[in-house]
């Protein structure tokens, strides 16, 4: 193989408190698909910070093309053809696609030629076999179109390495086929590509090389074709992963909530089921199913337009968050940081902010001791890792951020919890504690929905499973009927496993 | 539909409606108010949209990157106040001289406000709010409460207000209209066709994107408070050439009416959503209207301020319902990616 | 014995210690220059010369922690003068007049909710609006005209001692900031103020009705800037229609010098109340040197600039230090391996 385009040697980096990279050496070769895994805080994100200096590495040297190189800021890493595109693109909504392609370019002369700007875009989109209309804002754009605009970006600056930051999490199933494709195009034309993942099997699909981070150390580095799901694993995890904390089986309560022919124009249709107090009724399906909508329409954030809900044996209309609390419901959004908390506050702060009239005097004011108590309590119960419960939530980690979010909920003692990918992006351990917990609540009585992409996760949690598609119910399975196989054909359809599979098949050759 | 979103943006029909509503007006009071169709109530507006539209326009760029100047106001003041006491002092000197003292006064007087932004991270609005009461105090320390007389003016800064560029029939068209007509023209220009103008938009589009993009976000920010100080400077001397009278209050609020033009012609205090020739039209639209109810009998001059404001909150009342929707309707599109023959892959690699 | 000292570390690099520590070198000024500045007469003088404004900043304290902006209070007060002194001269009995000039500030506050609230405008812009169309119907009711002759007692309420040495005004100022104080620090509606501030979203999701709150500070500000309005007419004795025009911006500069944050979420009613005792004392401490309004409140804004940019600074060198040390520590680390 040719020599690597970018080296990394003996990359260290530490935070207060924490090792976040140790003695890291890494190279990344032209022309390959390099993809770079392990868990949250194993230190994926510092090494990418440090390759487009957003930070300085403590010890060790970055070369490009054998040479040694320092890099200070983004600008610097892409005038040396090293760029990032995120998990949210940093697009510019008011400017058209082909602006946004070339606003950071310096050298396309003293005005701007509109009609030649309009040709180059789409020739650059063309290259990469992306059809979309260049004279369009870029206010309203999906996802996956934002990532083709921001990689046609990077193409049009000659970039040689292109650093892609979990792009798929929130594509569909869909779209992450349109950036496959985007990026087998991108190797084919010498360009090095750091792909970082968390779902295994699209690495497994796109990935030449796969390297796994744990704790700040690179574990292993191996071509594509030596490794196996299994043994990437034992290298993220550090051991043989445990069995799921499978769910018992509680004896069904009453009957608690009835949702009938649910409808929101273009976003679902016609969803209806029972769930019974005790019960865990996962919702599986792809990215864009609709799930979260579904939630927020129950919730009462976005109510639908038609149909009935029955909560509690009455018909009931959701308006608004502050009606569905009362009814007894909530829900544990999946974006904590921008929905679920108010991260410069306190933790005790935030545990009681959906109940906080019970922690005020009948004057109104604020009873602090209470409130202390009431969250020194979950701190204990749900083992929060923190100083204190007046410690800013937004210094905890993600596990116990999330953890507080549980609290919060759990506090307002529903009787029906809507729980919104409650483990992604947290530790193994919390993961596990969460499992517990949700089949300790349901032991409880609680009425609980659990929506998550994590198939493993909803299978072994879920007394049934409702499926959703592109906002349409597939069905609901029960534990017997329920399997990896029989959720996902639901879940992408039948014939789209079809079609994946061959797409997968063409990327191989 | 489908030609009609390729034709025009939505900031366009807006301006149509802008141009529509201002002859409605103009309709409505010719048939309310006696000599309304007159070559002088053309020149009354059409100098008094001067002073403001220049300033209007400074203003629009800065707010384009989501921030704001509330230090316009003040700004042509000081630059009226002292290019008269120039004047007065050396009445021989080139007109184009003086011109210049305003404008570099102003400019530099922007730069300060820049600094602070784009390098210092403090908040445009609470820069602007701090030089609005800095430099009307400099202007109040610095005249001594002595006032700048038209009758200590040379007798041609006078005569500018009233001196024609050409005429229309029978409307006389002012130097004074040309110019603020030239800026305007050189505004719309610059963010339709440098590079610089167009950052504007992706500054205030998404400041978080243009500090990592790798354009000169600063430098860009700072250039547009130097810019809306300079135009505030050229406004100053035309504040100075139309009134000759110049106070230590002068030009006092003239922060907030900048602001209400702007918002008024469409461009979004949210930054990134608006251009030059709106702002333009929405300085006619609120100039046209104070200075005409002045004169309709039917209703109390004093009711000008309150039907200001009303209209103020009606134009952003539409653009928050009507223009959003607007705006999504012409940004759906969707991404199709061709499937690649396996074939030219496979000869590639 | 660290730990136990850390909040009163911590306390003293607030920007309230900062503050303290201005007010105390104005104050150490001000005794220098001006003999009679320890006088109780000049004490009550100094609050009394901006009590209609002092009055208003407490309530925009948390307007600006909830993260809007209420540009038209001092047209409100404008338009509550007006309307109570036109009311008054065409024949309405005075307290009927106030309790209408009172109501007219809570509808102006409600429209201005109403519109922020459900409508979801920009505050900055809906007050702007407000700034010129309240300013305006105060000029609908006076025109250019000076109206005064109000009856006695509003007069003598408005300018004499009414317990001890303090007029109604100041009263109605202590009253006001002890009541704010416990409604932001203390009370559920203010840790609601400041979660809305933070993020409006993250309390929606949580079940909080955020457009009750918002709402509810609008029209309390409508209120209290009509009642404060009136105390400026009853001070004065005659309102015209630019009575406290401009005090929006003194009013917003108290706020802001006190280290709230003008993005919401921060700041404290405390930092307000000495921004407020410095600005008062320069303003009094610069117009006993013989200094024009004008020029006090340009070093206000002077002071509103710095109070934002030295933070900044700081933080800027602390980092550049920071790195600095890593620098070093690296030459550290690596000199030993440089002979192999």
């Amino acid at each position: 193989m040719s020599a690597p385009i970018l080296e990394l040697r003996g990359i260290t980096k530490s935070f207060p408190g924490v090792q976040a990279l140790e003695d890291v050496d890494f190279r990344l070769y032209p022309g390959e698909v390099h993809a770079l895994i392990g868990e949250n805080g194993a230190g994926k994100s510092t090494l990418i910070k440090i390759m487009t200096g957003v930070y300085q590495p403590d010890r060790g040297e970055i070369r490009l093309e054998g040479r040694p190189v320092h890099i200070h800021n983004s600008q610097e890493a892409q005038a040396l053809g090293i760029a990032a595109i995120y998990q949210e693109p940093m697009v510019f909504p008011d400017l058209n696609v082909a602006e946004n392609i070339f606003i950071s370019h310096q050298d396309r002369g003293r005005w701007v030629r509109w009609g030649k700007m309009y040709a180059d875009a789409e020739a650059i989109l063309g290259q990469l076999d992306v059809r979309l209309d260049v004279r369009q804002p870029a206010r309203g754009l999906t996802l996956a179109a934002q990532q083709a605009v921001e990689i046609a970006k990077a193409i049009s600056l000659k970039v040689r390495v292109l650093i892609m930051d979990e792009p798929t999490a929130s594509l569909s199933a869909h779209e992450v086929e349109q950036l496959f494709q985007i990026v087998r195009r991108l190797r084919c034309q010498g360009v090095a590509i750091l792909f970082i993942g968390h779902r295994l099997e699209e690495v497994m699909r796109i990935a030449d090389r796969i390297t796994v981070l744990r704790d700040g150390r690179l574990i292993s580095s191996a071509p594509r074709e030596q490794v196996t799901v299994e043994g990437v694993i034992r290298d993220m995890v550090g051991r043989t992963i445990e069995e799921f904390f499978a769910k018992k089986t509680v004896a069904r309560g009453d009957l608690l909530l009835s949702v009938r022919g649910l409808s929101k124009a273009g976003v679902f249709h016609d969803i209806h089921f029972d769930l019974y107090c005790g019960e865990v009724l996962g919702f599986a399906g792809l990215i864009g199913a609709r799930r979260t909508d579904v939630a927020l329409a129950l919730f009462g954030v976005e109510p639908a337009d038609a149909g009935q809900i029955w909560f509690a044996g009455r018909e009931v209309v959701i308006r608004s968050p502050a009606e569905a609390q009362r009814l007894g419901i909530a829900y544990a959004t999946e974006d904590r940081r921008k929905l679920g908390l108010i991260t410069p506050m306190s933790v005790a702060a935030n545990i009681t902010l959906p109940t906080l009239p019970r922690y005020l005097s009948r004057l109104g004011l604020l009873r602090r001791r209470e409130e202390a108590a009431v969250a020194e309590d979950f701190r204990r119960r749900l083992s929060i890792r923190t100083p204190s419960v007046r410690t800013e939530v937004g210094k905890l980690s993600g596990g116990n951020q999330q953890k507080v979010v549980l609290s919060k909920w759990l506090n307002a003692q529903p009787r029906l919890l809507i729980l919104d990918e409650p483990t992604r992006g947290i530790d193994v351990r919390t993961k596990a504690e969460v499992h517990h917990m949700i089949g300790e609540l349901a032991a409880q009585g609680l009425g609980i929905i659990l929506i998550s992409s994590d198939l493993p996760e909803v299978l072994a949690m879920s007394d049934r499973i409702l499926v959703m598609r592109e906002g349409r119910q597939m069905g609901i399975f029960s534990r017997a009927e329920a399997t990896q196989e029989s959720i996902m054909t639901a879940a992408m359809g039948q014939n789209r496993v079809a079609e994946a599979a061959a797409m997968a098949e063409g990327g191989r050759s | 539909m489908n030609w009609l979103r390729r034709r025009f943006q939505p900031e366009q029909i807006r301006e149509l409606v802008l141009v529509l509503l201002i002859f409605a007006l103009i309709g409505l009071f010719a048939t309310q108010i006696p000599n309304y169709f007159t070559a002088r109530t053309f020149n009354r507006i059409s100098t008094s949209v001067a002073v403001i539209a220049v300033v209007a326009m400074g203003q629009t760029l800065v707010v384009l990157t989501r921030n704001i100047d509330l230090s316009v106001g003040s700004i042509v003041g000081v630059t009226a106040y002292v290019s008269g006491r120039v004047i007065m002092a050396y009445p021989e000197m080139s007109p184009l001289l003086i011109v210049l003292v305003a404008v570099l006064l102003g400019a530099f007087l922007g730069a300060f406000n820049g600094v602070m932004v784009a390098y210092g991270r403090v908040p445009a609005i609470i820069v602007t709010l701090g030089t609005l009461a800095m430099y009307r105090a400099l202007l109040v320390e610095f005249s001594g409460a002595k006032s700048v007389i038209t009758n200590l003016l040379p007798q041609w800064i006078i005569d500018l207000s009233r001196l024609n560029a050409f005429t229309v029939g029978e409307l006389q068209v002012r130097l004074l209209v040309v110019i603020a007509v030239v800026v305007v023209i050189l505004a719309q220009l610059v963010v339709t066709y440098l590079p610089f103008g167009r950052r504007l938009y992706a500054i205030g589009s998404n400041p978080e994107a243009a500090r990592i993009a790798g354009f000169p976000a600063q430098r860009i920010v700072f250039t547009t408070f130097v810019i809306s100080g300079a135009l505030s400077g050229l406004a100053g001397f035309m504040f100075l050439a139309r009134f000759g009278n110049i106070t230590v209050v002068a030009a006092q609020g003239m922060e907030l009416e900048s602001v209400a033009a702007v918002v008024v012609g469409g461009v979004s205090t949210f930054g990134g959503i608006g251009t030059p020739v709106g702002a333009f039209l929405g300085a006619v639209l609120i100039d046209m209207l104070q200075q005409s109810l002045i004169r309709w009998l039917a209703i109390s001059e004093f009711w000008r301020d309150a039907l200001l404001g009303l209209l103020i909150l009606l134009a952003v009342a539409t653009d928050a319902v009507i223009m959003s929707r607007l705006r999504a309707l012409w940004a759906r599109h969707e991404l199709r990616v061709e499937p690649t023959p396996v074939q030219k892959e496979a000869g590639h690699a | 014995m660290r730990n136990r000292l850390a909040p009163l570390v911590d306390a003293l690099k607030s920007w309230e210690a900062v503050l303290v520590l201005i007010l105390l070198a104005v104050i150490a000024v001000n005794s220098r220059i001006a003999p009679g500045y320890f006088s109780v007469g000049n004490q009550v003088n100094l609050f009394v010369l901006s009590i209609e404004k002092i009055i208003v900043a407490l309530v925009m304290t948390l307007i600006i922690i909830n993260a809007e902006i209420d540009l038209s209070v001092a047209s409100v007060m404008g338009l509550a003068a007006c309307l109570m002194a036109y009311l008054y001269a065409n024949g309405v009995p005075m307290p009927a007049a106030l309790l209408i000039a009172l109501l007219t500030g809570l509808l102006a506050g409600l429209w201005n909710g109403f519109w922020v609230s459900y409508v979801r405008l920009p505050s900055l812009v809906v007050t702007l609006a407000g700034l010129i169309g309240f300013r305006g119907l105060a000029l609908v009711f006076v025109e250019d005209r000076s109206i005064g002759n109000f009856p006695e007692w509003l007069n003598r309420l408005g300018q004499r001692p009414l317990v001890g040495p303090f007029p109604l005004a100041l009263l109605v100022f202590f009253v006001g900031a002890i009541l704010t104080v416990i409604i932001l620090h203390f009370s559920g509606f203010g840790r609601l103020v400041y979660v809305i501030g933070n993020s409006a979203e993250v309390a929606r999701y949580s079940g909080v009705q955020v457009r009750r709150i918002k709402m509810t500070l609008f029209t309390v500000s409508g209120v209290v800037a009509a009642l404060a309005g009136l105390l400026y007419a009853a001070r004065l004795g005659a309102v015209r229609g630019s009575t406290a025009q401009g005090f929006e911006l003194d009013i917003i500069t108290m706020v802001l010098l006190g280290g709230v944050s003008i993005f919401g979420g921060s700041g404290t009613l405390w930092g307000v109340l000495l921004s407020i005792l410095i600005i008062l004392n320069l303003r009094n401490g610069m117009g006993l040197a013989g200094f024009s309004a004008h020029v006090q409140t340009g070093v206000i804004g002077f002071l509103l600039i710095l109070s934002v940019l030295i933070p900044n600074l700081a933080a800027a060198v602390r980092e550049r230090l920071r790195l600095r040390r890593l620098a070093r520590g690296e030459r550290l680390a690596t000199t030993p391996e440089t002979p192999v």
